[in-house]
């Protein structure tokens, strides 16, 4: 079965409501047995090339171009309903969100592969792993891991040569990232052809043998083999994607701990009422401009012990020592301290209050941040942040990741904070936004002397920031 | 013994409200008949004689018979025992015991509600799955409109509208009363139209949403035909809300047959309760507002009842 | 703005073009009636047809209908009003107490809310007028009695989402008052959600009204009321149509409007940026 092509894509080309070509001429092929890769950042038009390819545009959307799957006749990327006729039969789908794809009132069982024998259901069940027992459970039952585990056996138990994975690692942390690309693999063994697309440069580096496509606003900037192009990048967007990985970010000077500490956490420990605890005999200290790292998997109670540094939830045992003050025994401190602890949001459009300007809301904190010369410290501020000053007149809709986050670090910085908490303040931008901003952090924990705890489960991420790393959860 | 534990953590809020509603509505009825000005004695005298030969004495008797002389909350309490035995007294206005009184109405209520139901949801289900499976189309926007405008329609209206085109003009139907099936059809129809106005709009929208879930897609994409998929995946996910609010809509039914009943001279409990209410006999407007609340609240039992069935994912949260 | 680009809007909007028309209608005629007298009797002239000295004509005291349908209009609408904007103003302020306070405050007033909507919303209103003999008051407390926990249960659920959000988080981090958090943060999301509540509500509250007009309950006759006309002219339905119309008509016009006006002012508000 080696030669030929599983899936041709001509000249693609998909068009929104205004007619402007959202993708613009797209063409690649997938080699039987081969892996292709499609990668690309949010609005690259990535996913919309897998809608193309089901036959699943959005309404008002067009589509032009002509699709060919195996030895099939071509088909016009336009006809919906020829591409749907080739749902199961050539074409299978590992669909990103296991949530979302099985239905929340019907047992497992209901939800393999239609058209196919009970034993090679339970064969395919077992090619991923899981216990034959689960066709009586519901997807609530399971795990985020199983349930994408039982997607993968509908494909691998349908009869379809082709086989889309649409962001396999979406959200997930590093060890279950593994684990993912472990079980794509396992499709490509079973004789299957793979186009994945992603955002995630780990998921292209994971099919070495294959070949990836990089996707830049509709358009493909870069095509080959997969190791040539992560080796000598031509294009200076993959190269700039590329340099975008943390493990290349240049390491930063050491620095001597001997300053005095932001925060010290002294044997703490935190369990839910009834439950079992997600932390125990925690301790460490961050000093002013340093960098602390907390990482573990998703669950290991990271933020839980972000909060509890934050003075917004009590431990269930140890202590937190704000300086001098404990903030927990102290409520009269912890007030006076309250601007000095500040936290920065994962999704940092949502930290600011929807249908108020920015310009407003931070002209708001003069209610708490009573000095002279405020709105010069502001600009100040922006402009070290390198914000332009229409921002202020905004809404928080209609703002960028990036620039969101980097007002969020201006109006925390408003505060003079001694220490801010981050709770993994990049994980929803791009890659190369996410090293413009933390980057950015880095420098201002240095230039303004206060501590920074990073709330992470991006392991490079965090050896190209941290100081310390303390893991959870582990 | 989990589907146990489950079934009696939905079922015991649910008792317990059927409990204080039960609390609720005779402490309610006991505060308004000692907070009226004037006194207790004079009027359940002048209910139970006639306003024209109350006299001292014959309020006297009436309180010692009844107690009415003792401190408040000893007559409270006395009272509240009374219930509680199931000893809901005797009409001040027939004298025959309420039990017997509610039970006898209550029977051509339970029969007219219930048919008033089964029509709006055999009204509703159809419209409301094919407005809401080509969300848009004609079917959507006139049901949508038209539902609009019933919704805007007090009961009463309806029930007018309804005897004046089937009774008095067309003559093809009884105007009022209760003796034959003939009649029952207006005063179902009046009911039922109230209901499904509503209904039909949640019917719409269960199957919109449940149409546009990924994981209906997906069962097509694993090789289901699209009414396959649906029929495996579709139907019980648009039906949970659709029978929590069928549930709720017990509400609607009891402020419609009310005066549906008023309305077509139909000897049903809410026909009772109003003319109890207007004679001022404290007992049966007692019965009656007891029996309306709890079939309110076992309704709702019902209702949650189904849904645990239906949605496995319950089980677990309500426990939790 | 062209007048074909008005009419191509009015054909979109049909429902909402009626209801404002219908509503300038009713503005215009009712101005012109309100110096006609609902009270006097004529018994000379019964059930009369319209005419141009009574163009609803006359009801079975011999009173005008117009004059009736037009007076019954501020006052229905006004009780109406009344009903919901307390109602909404304690379920509201109740909604947001009940999302900010402690747990115990939140349990009382839920609690308190579930007891009251177990009870189908018309019993209470029915017991009420019952009881205390008809009449404004006991109409005002029972219908207000019956809205109030909808508006907490909504605002409640609205709160306790905003209140979760990151912003609200940074505001507190920032060491904003509560009174500023609830008031800028948590109030205007509130308010836009409980809007249409608002609307439907005096929508229910003018036919609830009209109902207890209808058994008898509601207000003391003679006062004119839409409910209490309808049930008046019943036994005479086939001699006096347009009698029996008009208030038939004038409510279901009423709520008609309410509730349309409620969604045109819902979806300009949220036009906003959200």
């Amino acid at each position: 079965m080696t030669g030929g092509f599983a899936l041709t894509v001509a000249g693609l080309v998909i068009r929104d409501r205004a007619g402007i070509a959202v993708v613009d001429g797209v063409s690649f092929t997938v080699a039987r047995g081969g892996p292709l890769v499609v990668i690309g950042e949010t609005g690259s038009g990535k996913s919309l090339i897998v809608h193309a390819l089901l036959g699943l545009i959005p309404p008002g959307f067009s589509a032009a171009g002509t699709i060919r799957v195996g030895d099939g006749p071509p088909i016009d990327a336009g006809s919906t309903e020829a591409l749907r006729s080739l749902w199961a039969r050539e074409i299978a789908l590992v669909p990103q969100e296991p949530s979302q794809a099985l239905d929340p009132t019907a047992a497992i069982g209901r939800q393999l592969s239609q058209n196919v024998s009970p034993a090679r259901s339970a064969e395919a069940l077992a090619a991923v792993d899981l216990p034959l027992d689960i066709s009586r459970a519901h997807p609530f039952r399971l795990s985020g891991g199983m349930a994408q585990r039982v997607l993968v056996a509908n494909a691998l138990a349908s009869k379809a040569l082709l086989v889309i994975a649409d962001e396999p690692t979406k959200g997930l942390d590093v060890e279950r990232i593994d684990i993912a690309i472990d079980l794509l693999k396992r499709l490509l063994r079973d004789g299957r052809s793979l186009l994945v697309v992603t955002h995630d440069p780990i998921v292209a580096e994971a099919f070495p043998e294959g070949t990836i496509v990089v996707l830049h606003d509709g358009v493909v900037v870069e095509t080959g083999p997969t190791v040539q192009i992560l080796a000598a990048p031509t294009h200076h967007y993959t190269k700039a994607w590329i340099e975008a990985h943390p493990a290349s970010w240049p390491s930063h000077g050491d620095r001597d701990g001997a300053s005095r500490s932001a925060i010290v956490a002294s044997n703490l420990a935190f369990a839910y009422p009834g439950g079992r605890p997600l932390f125990e005999a925690l301790s460490f200290s961050v000093s002013r401009s340093g960098v602390l790292a907390l990482v573990g998997p998703s669950g290991s109670g990271k933020s839980t012990l972000g909060d509890v540094l934050l003075g917004l939830k009590r431990p269930s045992a140890g202590r937190v020592f704000w300086g001098e003050v404990l903030p927990y025994e102290n409520r009269c401190e912890r007030r006076r301290l309250r601007q000095r602890y500040q936290k920065l949001h994962q999704d940092p459009s949502s930290t600011f209050l929807p249908g108020r300007t920015l310009g407003r809301q931070l002209a708001d904190l003069k209610e708490v941040v009573p000095e002279q010369g405020f709105e010069d410290r502001l600009l100040s501020v922006m402009d070290r942040l390198r914000l332009r000053r229409v921002l202020l007149d905004r809404f928080p809709d209609e703002i960028s990741g990036g620039e969101a986050q980097r007002i969020a670090i201006a109006r925390l910085l408003m505060l003079r904070p001694a220490l801010i908490v981050a709770d993994e303040p990049t994980s929803r931008l791009d890659p190369i936004v996410q090293r413009e901003v933390l980057t950015l952090l880095r420098e201002i924990v240095d230039e303004e002397g206060l501590g920074l705890v990073l709330i992470s489960h991006d392991r490079a991420l965090v050896r190209a920031v941290a100081d310390t790393i303390v893991r959870i959860g582990c | 013994m989990d589907a146990v534990k489950a079934l009696w953590d939905v079922a015991a809020p649910r008792l317990w409200q059927a409990l204080i509603t039960g609390w609720l509505l005779a402490t309610l009825c006991f505060a308004f008949t000692h907070a009226l000005p004037g006194d207790v004695a004079l009027r359940v005298a002048a209910a139970r004689i006639g306003d024209d030969r109350v006299t001292a004495e014959a309020a006297d008797r009436i309180r010692q018979e009844e107690g009415l002389g003792l401190p408040v909350l000893d007559q409270y309490g006395a009272w509240m025992m009374r219930l509680v035995k199931g000893d809901l007294g005797r009409s001040l206005v027939s004298g025959k015991p309420v039990l017997a009184e509610i039970i006898d109405h209550g029977r051509y209520t339970l029969m007219l509600g219930t048919i008033g139901w089964l029509l709006s949801y055999l009204l509703a289900l159809p419209i409301g799955f094919w407005a809401g499976w080509w969300p848009g189309g004609a079917v959507d926007r006139l049901s949508m409109g038209l539902a609009v405008v019933l919704a805007s329609l007090p009961t009463f209206l309806v029930g007018i509208g309804l005897i004046s085109a089937f009774a008095l003009t067309l003559h093809w139907l009884p105007p009022a009363g209760f003796r034959t099936g003939a009649h029952m059809i207006l005063p179902a129809l009046t009911l039922a139209l109230g209901l499904a106005a509503y209904s039909v709009r949640i019917v719409r929208n269960a199957v919109v949403e449940v149409r546009q879930a990924f994981y209906l897609t997906y069962a097509r994409i694993r090789g289901h035909s699209a009414t396959g998929a649906f029929r495996h995946h579709g139907i019980r996910n648009a039906a949970i809300p659709i029978v929590t609010f069928a549930a709720l809509q017990f509400a609607y039914l009891v402020d419609g047959f009310v005066i549906v009943e008023t309305l077509f001279n139909y000897p049903g409990l809410g026909d009772l309760l109003v003319r109890s209410l207007l004679a001022r006999d404290v007992p049966v407007v007692v019965g009656a507002a007891l029996l309306i609340g709890w079939t309110y609240a076992f309704i709702n039992l019902a209702a949650d009842l189904t849904c645990l069935k239906l949605d496995p994912r319950r089980s677990v949260r309500d426990a939790a | 703005m062209t007048a074909a680009a008005n009419s191509a809007i009015a054909a979109k909007r049909p429902a909402r073009t009626a209801a404002i028309l219908a509503c300038g209608l009713l503005v215009v005629a009712a101005l012109a009636a309100l110096s006609l007298d609902p009270l006097s009797q004529d018994l000379m002239n019964t059930l009369e047809p319209p005419s141009l000295a009574h163009p609803l004509g006359t009801d079975h005291l011999g009173r005008d209908v117009l004059a009736r349908v037009v007076h019954a209009a501020p006052r229905s609408l006004g009780i109406a009003l009344v009903c919901v904007t307390g109602a909404a103003g304690l379920g509201i302020a109740l909604g947001l107490v009940a999302a900010y306070a402690g747990r115990l405050v939140d349990i009382c007033i839920m609690r308190l809310c579930d007891l009251l909507l177990a009870l189908p919303g018309i019993l209470l209103a029915l017991l009420l007028a019952g009881f205390l003999g008809g009449g404004i008051i006991p109409m005002l407390i029972g219908i207000k009695l019956a809205l109030w926990p909808q508006f907490t249960r909504m605002s409640r659920s609205v709160a306790l989402g905003v209140l979760n959000e990151p912003h609200v988080e940074a505001a507190r981090l920032a060491g904003f008052p509560a009174r500023t958090i609830l008031l800028r943060h948590v109030l205007p999301p509130v308010l836009r959600q409980t809007m249409i509540l608002a609307s439907l509500g005096t929508g229910a509250a003018v036919m609830s009204i009209s109902a207890l007009g209808f058994l008898g309950l509601g207000l003391k006759p003679p006062t004119p009321e839409w409910g209490a006309m309808t049930s008046e002219l019943i036994p005479y339905l086939a001699d006096a149509p347009v009698q029996m119309a008009a208030p038939c008509i004038a409510i279901f016009l009423t709520v008609l409007t309410v509730s349309v006006l409620g969604e045109f002012v819902l979806s300009r508000r949220t036009r906003l940026p959200a």
